[in-house]
């Protein structure tokens, strides 16, 4: 068996007691799998670690429960706003801000300038922000008060509390510091969050204290680290001598159960249902426009056993919408044509009425990010099997992003982490207009469904002009009907963001879902 | 001495053009957008669009080059795509510590790698010089990260004799902090300038003038550290030199597994990101080490050698 750090890292385990020693007198830590801070900026940011920091130095107008994501318009809670409604249509929405919010480091009070400066950037063509696809319908955001903030949508959006609103970039910005300080925000933020930042080191990571004046007041534990450990192995050793209160799993399969077996002090949260793992089909390559092909290629894949490789982190993901979300179907919602149970022998059966009974080759490329190349690689083994040859190229991130734009493969698969809104995975993986284009300008429609054979667009359009919630999600699964019916798109399995936290750290709460990152307003180290 | 500096430096010009043309074809070369990279997967065209612009992306490859090429040589890099920083400061924070790293290591490396070549050498086919031939060969054979796992988990986790990570506040804490990555990178180290040292020192005690020293009535420990080991270090300098310039380059991953902050670290970061100035920074500098760390060399060639000085 080859050597590498993770058996080194077992070996390790089953020889040396791992006791977790005594807190030291810092606070808190939690340390994340990232190389340095990159900007703090909630509109920017796009890296998990410096997301995590976010949340705890901004607030969004509405929450849902503290660990939990709000999966319907009933789910959300108050924040910096008090109440809101919205109109019959639900194209205008209206939110009444909460008074006397504060500020970090003496920048004043919340007002509705604040709100509106923020989402006023994220509809601004002309500002680079990160995620502007989430505000795209946004027409217009107004203050008629300080008070109060009024937002006029394109179309109507039920769910606009989880499509825009509690969303990263919908985290308030301080109109007086950003204007202020500019360029510098990015590394010195002002929000309204529990914990406001006192040094941003890119050597040592981020250290935070406690906000006083929130408005939920102080957090439980004032100091806070977050720490950047890019290496498993140096984050993992961190965590087990006791030094680190919370570490970043890694998303391969054992990992959990290795950490479990080795440390007793260790409980895990994660997030339910995390990245949703799709695998895009391109039409446009022969012969994955023949739906036989397809079909045998959705037949071959055992995702319940990809998701079981990874115990307690998968999931297994029967549309494109995780059954977690409204809008989501699974096995007992489907006629038995579109189950698709792991069926290798009618799979090869279906591969040899398409003409290829001697197997065929299918050159793609991945991403060699753990979660990427391990799911590829489970793929490539079960596709084997049915005579499917997955002629696979593992590269690094950056470049598999910029070659799946540039329509350069034939199996793309996508591990993305989606707000719980029903519309969002279709719209980015399956309306015509996000139709990847080979000069890089298309959007992350890799499949070229709704282009190179009918799609789903008029399904589309409806569910985006529903302003009722309910008729809304069954439109939404009266798409991924369709999907499954054309499969230009499968849906392999989710697999849950993990955090290894010490048992003597109290969150507060359970975490059961949610986005890849939680408040830690109300942690604390327990007696 | 000064002519040789005033040589050195003129040769390295060419060499400098060079490395930044090959640094910027390279970068261009590699698929990846850092507007990509920085707004991610979901970002919108016209927001990659409008990113590149600002970045200067679209402007022709010879504008860009003929602007990186400039800034360069005025050692002005800009700022970071990704956070808009200033890249001197982002080197002058990631700089120090793999210096330090690099020195601690190449200390150690000698302070452990020549008494035992010596040894070696002058115990030849002994136990001891067996002994310090298998520790050397094992010395190079195992990886760096391989090493510095294993004294984590050891001396570190196990036995809670050093921090598991980070880079420690202070002067002592920080010596405290480097000591068990300077030691992995240095054992390696030492194992090659143990043998380097053993051979030449092999080599030397075989001369005419050590013969006559030893003729002359001197003491065998005047002898070997007088007057073999000045002459016997002249190869092992140049060695030293190659060496520190693989640790520097090798520090990555020591980098990595000790949570360190460093160069190494900040390259392959702006590699993934295709942060192209930090690379093309970072890159500059490793070749104006490559130059520094030779001038360095041929001066202690200089100094050790008096032939040299009128040559």
């Amino acid at each position: 068996m080859p050597i590498t750090r993770r058996s080194l890292l077992a070996a390790a385990a089953s020889t040396a007691a791992l006791p977790a020693m005594a807190q030291d007198s810092r606070g808190l830590s939690i340390a994340l799998s990232a190389r340095a801070p990159v900007t703090l900026n909630p509109q920017l940011t796009t890296l998990g670690a410096d997301n995590w920091a976010c949340r705890q130095i901004f607030d969004t107008l509405v929450v849902p429960e503290d660990g939990t994501f709000a999966i319907t318009p009933a789910d959300f809670r108050p924040a910096l706003a008090e109440r809101w409604e919205s109109s019959p249509d639900a194209k205008t929405w209206t939110f009444h801000l909460r008074k006397g919010v504060a500020f970090q480091k003496d920048q004043g009070e919340l007002t509705a300038e604040d709100v509106v400066f923020t989402f006023a950037r994220q509809i601004d063509p002309s500002v680079v922000t990160s995620a502007k696809v989430l505000y795209a319908n946004i027409a217009e955001v107004t203050a008629p008060d300080p008070l109060t903030v009024q937002f006029r949508l394109k179309r109507p959006d039920p769910l606009f509390c989880g499509s825009s609103i509690y969303t990263m970039g919908g985290n308030i910005l301080s109109k007086k510091a950003f204007q202020e300080r500019g360029e510098k925000f990015a590394l010195d933020p002002v929000g309204t969050g529990p914990y406001a930042v006192d040094r941003v080191d890119m050597a040592k990571g981020i250290t935070l204290s406690g906000h006083k004046g929130h408005f939920r007041g102080p957090p439980a534990t004032n100091d806070l680290r977050v720490l950047y450990i890019l290496d498993t192995t140096a984050r993992t050793l961190a965590f087990l001598s006791g030094q680190i209160d919370m570490i970043e799993g890694a998303r391969t399969p054992g990992w959990m159960d290795s950490i479990r077996r080795r440390a007793a002090f260790a409980v895990f949260d994660g997030t339910k249902p995390g990245s949703v793992n799709t695998l895009q089909i391109n039409l446009t390559r022969k012969p994955l426009d023949d739906l036989r092909v397809r079909q045998a290629i959705r037949l071959g894949i055992d995702s319940k056993a990809i998701a079981d490789a990874y115990g307690e982190m998968g999931g297994q993901l029967f549309g494109l919408n995780p059954t977690q979300f409204a809008g989501s179907v699974s096995d007992k919602d489907l006629p038995p044509e579109l189950r698709y149970a792991y069926d290798p022998d009618r799979a090869k059966k279906l591969l040899a009425d398409a003409g290829f009974a001697g197997g065929l080759a299918i050159p793609c490329f991945t991403s060699q990010r753990e979660d990427y190349a391990a799911i590829m690689l489970m793929v490539q083994e079960q596709l084997r099997k049915i005579g499917i040859n997955l002629d696979m190229k593992i590269v690094d991130h950056t470049t598999m992003q910029n070659d799946n734009r540039k329509d350069l493969n034939a199996l793309a698969l996508l591990s993305s982490s989606y707000p719980p809104v029903p519309t969002q995975v279709i719209l980015e993986q399956l309306a015509s207009v996000a139709e990847v284009k080979p000069d890089g300008s298309g959007g992350t429609n890799y499949s070229h469904y709704g282009v190179a054979m009918p799609g789903v667009d008029k399904l589309i359009q409806q569910a985006l002009d529903e302003p009722d919630f309910a008729r809304r999600v069954a439109l939404c699964q009266e798409v991924e009907r369709q999907v499954l019916r054309d499969l230009p798109d499968i849906g392999i399995i989710t697999l849950s963001y993990v955090i290894a936290r010490n048992k003597r750290v109290d969150l507060g709460y359970n975490v059961k879902s949610g986005y890849a990152y939680w408040p830690l307003r109300t942690a604390k180290i327990k007696a | 001495m000064i002519r040789v500096i005033i040589q050195r430096l003129i040769d390295a010009i060419p060499t400098a053009l060079v490395v930044l043309s090959l640094v910027f074809i390279a970068l261009h070369i590699l698929p990846g957008d850092p507007a990509q990279a920085i707004l991610g997967e979901q970002a919108t065209p016209a927001q990659l669009a409008l990113l590149r612009a600002r970045l200067g992306l679209d402007r022709p490859l010879v504008v860009q080059y003929a602007v990186f090429v400039w800034d360069a040589l005025r050692l002005h890099f800009g700022q970071s795509y990704m956070n808009n920083l200033p890249i001197s400061g982002i080197l002058a924070e990631n700089l120090p510590y793999t210096i330090e790293l690099t020195i601690g290591a190449t200390i150690l490396g000698v302070l452990m790698g020549v008494p035992v070549g010596v040894v070696s050498a002058t115990h030849r086919d002994g136990a001891v010089d067996y002994g310090a031939r298998v520790a050397a060969l094992l010395g190079l054979a195992v990886p760096d990260f391989y090493l510095g796992a294993l004294f984590l988990i050891f001396l570190s986790l196990g036995l809670g004799w050093f921090p598991i990570n980070g880079v420690g506040e202070g002067f002592v804490d920080r010596l405290y902090h480097l000591f068990l990555p300077a030691l992995t990178l240095g054992l390696i180290k030492a194992a090659f300038v143990s043998r380097l040292t053993r051979s030449t020192v092999l080599e030397v005690l075989g001369r005419n003038y050590v013969r006559t020293a030893r003729a002359k009535g001197l003491g065998e420990t005047r002898v070997i550290y007088w007057h073999a080991l000045r002459n016997a270090l002249l190869p092992v300098v140049t060695g030293l030199g190659l060496s520190i310039l693989s640790t520097l380059s090798g520090s990555v991953a020591i980098e990595l597994i000790f949570g360190r902050p460093g160069l190494g670290r900040m390259l392959i970061d702006g590699v993934a990101t295709r942060d192209y100035p930090i690379v093309q920074a970072g890159l500059v500098v490793f070749a104006l080490f490559v130059v520094l760390v030779n001038l360095l060399m041929d001066l202690l060639n200089v100094a050790l050698d008096p032939r040299q000085r009128t040559a």
